[in-house]
């Protein structure tokens, strides 16, 4: 009896170890298949909030902005995805902003805001002042994966979550 | 500047794991609690070997016992515990430069965990609370002062105590939003350091630490998994073991409270994950941004409440759903008395996942900070050890390995948490097919807990 169940812990063992074989996307350089399809669509609303202000350096990185989807073509890594934030009347426009990007790219993050402050992303450890009238510009690598936190950091105020995707 | 990471640090967290791997995980989970109902055991097993085990070699458990080195560890710690204070009270107020918020949130809570699992319950030699209390006591002895405990601690009472002072430091590390301040942690420090020794005072030194004391409580339940122990011998000495990891867990007979302080350690990581979703962060937005700029300290509290409400949720979410499945148990097997008690330590493994998936990247990425911190505890522009200008590595995990490890400590704690369940119920019940009629409702419970975590990871 005890061979028995030890063969059946065996074939248990051999069943998982092929069934992660089975759906395990291929491999380890290609992306797993993320749940969040709307990760993108946040980045374009971000984007369309921004639009209504006067964007510093909006014309020249325009098209890279909806390249955050797994690209056919490869994108230009250095072509900047611009991810801008409002923070008017004690709120974030548009809630909590949830912009995601690929691992590698370049990434501005532009935040105006009607308040003096300073805007930190957390992780990356970028931090810049921001005033009204004077957006603060953090301009980085996107090289560690990751969900950081983008903070008005003297108030203490979440402005949004940057997602690094590998 | 540093690296700040997620928790009581906040800020940054892992990326979900992705959906296939959630969907492999729990597959592997369902197969799992099938494939062991066929393999399960009919005499108690695990709980055969609590008692056993070997006994270390003489040489080494003389040194390990030794007083001198307890004297060392003892010392060394309750001067940690007054350096991480006064960082607190009087460094710069600064979660990153500041050393007392990375040592309470990372090194201690997470890294000792991880050193107890591994090495056995090392806590009772590094209490630091128990070392000013146990020095206090020899110079009281040394000046012929013996102090009595007024009162005797309510055996009924139990472990609840250590599980309200549980469920007070997660609420303080989980809720409110300035949990990582050096000021919030000198206050904490201070009250907790002050309850401790007015709870020894009054109880005694031994019961209070074995009673009311959380992290006691904490690091005693976690150790238990390790393969060390430390236990006294057939004519009362003390000694160190080597036996089968988790062997104690399968006893039941548990003080009062320790389903209360089991739940309290699972529900917490519960809602540190769920308090990372899309979900909950709109729901703190929608409370926050309203006050946000004119009143500030009021914005706080309404966080602070909100984040209560949820943490209280997820405890209780926890709480349920063990009695639900404890109740299942009972009238499978007929028994008039609850068995609330006995199945306690099968949660154990589960929550230990729980915390290891959780808090692994924090571990790792933050823990590094003790590197430089260390040169610089106050955050003052130091150089002691000449390590203040390291830079942590921060892309040492790549995402794969975190889901793997994340996914891994689960299912593992799953398995284990079944077999201290089926452990503890053949050696409840006389008739194997009894036993096995309860493990229906365990299986279930299991099912849920690991599921719900895999959930938890798996949701952005």
């Amino acid at each position: 009896v005890p061979t028995a169940r030890l063969a059946l812990v065996a074939v248990g063992l051999v069943a998982a170890v092929a069934l992660f074989l089975l759906v395990r996307p291929g491999g380890d350089d290609e992306p797993a298949v993320q749940p969040a399809t709307t990760a993108p669509a946040e980045t374009e609303t971000a984007e369309t909030e921004a639009e209504t202000g006067t964007a510093p350096a909006a014309t020249t990185a325009e098209p890279a902005e909806t390249e955050t989807e797994p690209a056919q073509t490869a994108p230009d890594p250095d072509a900047p995805v611009n991810v801008r934030l409002t923070f008017i009347d004690g709120r974030v426009q548009g809630g909590i902003q949830r912009p995601s990007v690929r691992q590698g790219r370049l990434v501005r993050i532009v935040v105006r805001a009607d308040v003096a402050d300073h805007v930190h992303l957390h992780g990356y450890d970028v931090m810049r002042n921001v005033a009204p009238g004077a957006p603060a510009q953090l301009q980085f690598r996107a090289d560690i994966p990751g969900i950081f936190e983008i903070e008005l950091e003297d108030r203490g105020i979440h402005l949004a979550d940057l997602e690094v995707r590998p | 500047v540093s690296w700040v990471l997620a928790h009581g640090l906040g800020a940054v967290r892992d990326l979900p794991v992705p959906l296939w791997l959630f969907y492999y995980g729990a597959g592997l989970v369902l197969i799992v609690s099938f494939v062991a109902l066929g393999a399960l055991w009919k005499r108690p097993l695990l709980e055969r070997h609590a008692d056993g085990g070997r006994e270390l070699p003489a040489g080494l458990r003389r040194v390990l016992l030794s007083r001198p080195l307890r004297i060392v560890l003892q010392t060394g710690s309750a001067l940690l515990l007054l350096l991480v204070f006064l960082a607190a009270l009087i460094g710069e107020d600064s979660v990153a430069a500041n050393i007392a918020p990375t040592f309470v949130y990372v090194i201690f809570w997470v890294g000792l965990v991880v050193l107890v699992v591994l090495l056995g319950n090392v806590w009772p030699v590094l209490n630091p609370w128990r070392a000013v209390a146990d020095f206090a006591a020899w110079l009281g002895g040394l000046g012929g002062v013996a102090w009595s405990a007024p009162a005797r601690y309510p055996e009924r009472l139990g472990r609840w105590p250590a599980a309200g002072g549980l469920f007070l430091f997660t609420a303080l590390e989980l809720c409110y939003p300035n949990s990582a301040r050096p000021p919030t942690l000198a206050l904490a420090i201070a009250i907790y350091s002050w309850l401790t020794w007015l709870g020894m005072a009054a109880f005694g030194r031994e019961a209070w630490t074995q009673n009311g004391e959380a992290f006691s409580s904490y690091f005693s339940l976690l150790g238990r998994l390790s393969a060390f122990g430390a236990r006294d011998d057939a004519e009362g000495r003390r000694t160190l073991v080597v036996r089968t990891p988790a062997s104690t867990l399968a006893r039941g007979g548990w003080k009062p409270g320790t389903v209360a302080f089991v739940t309290v350690m699972l529900g917490s990581v519960a809602f540190d994950g769920f308090s990372g979703t899309r979900f909950w962060q709109d729901r703190v937005f929608a409370v926050e941004s309203p006050l946000a700029l004119d009143s500030p300290g009021l914005a706080n509290l309404a966080v602070t409440g909100l984040n209560l409400l949820g943490l209280l949720a997820g405890v209780a979410a926890v709480a349920l759903i063990y009695l639900l499945a404890v109740e299942g148990a009972r009238r499978a097997a007929g028994r008039s008395d609850s068995l609330a008690d006995d199945f306690a330590g099968s949660l154990v493994p589960i929550a230990f996942a729980y915390a290891l998936a959780h808090y692994f990247t924090l571990l790792v990425l933050q823990g590094q900070a003790l590197w430089y911190l260390i040169s610089d505890p106050f955050g003052r522009g130091w150089d002691l050890f000449g390590t203040a200008s390291y830079r942590p590595v921060l892309d040492l995990l790549s995402p794969n390995t975190v889901w793997y490890v994340q996914v891994g400590a689960l299912v593992v704690g799953h398995v284990l948490g079944l077999a201290l369940a089926h452990d503890r119920a053949v050696a409840l019940f006389r008739s194997p097919g009894k036993a096995l009629r309860t493990q229906y409702a365990m299986l279930v419970l299991m099912v849920a807990y690991t599921v719900g975590g895999l959930w938890l990871l798996s949701t952005g």
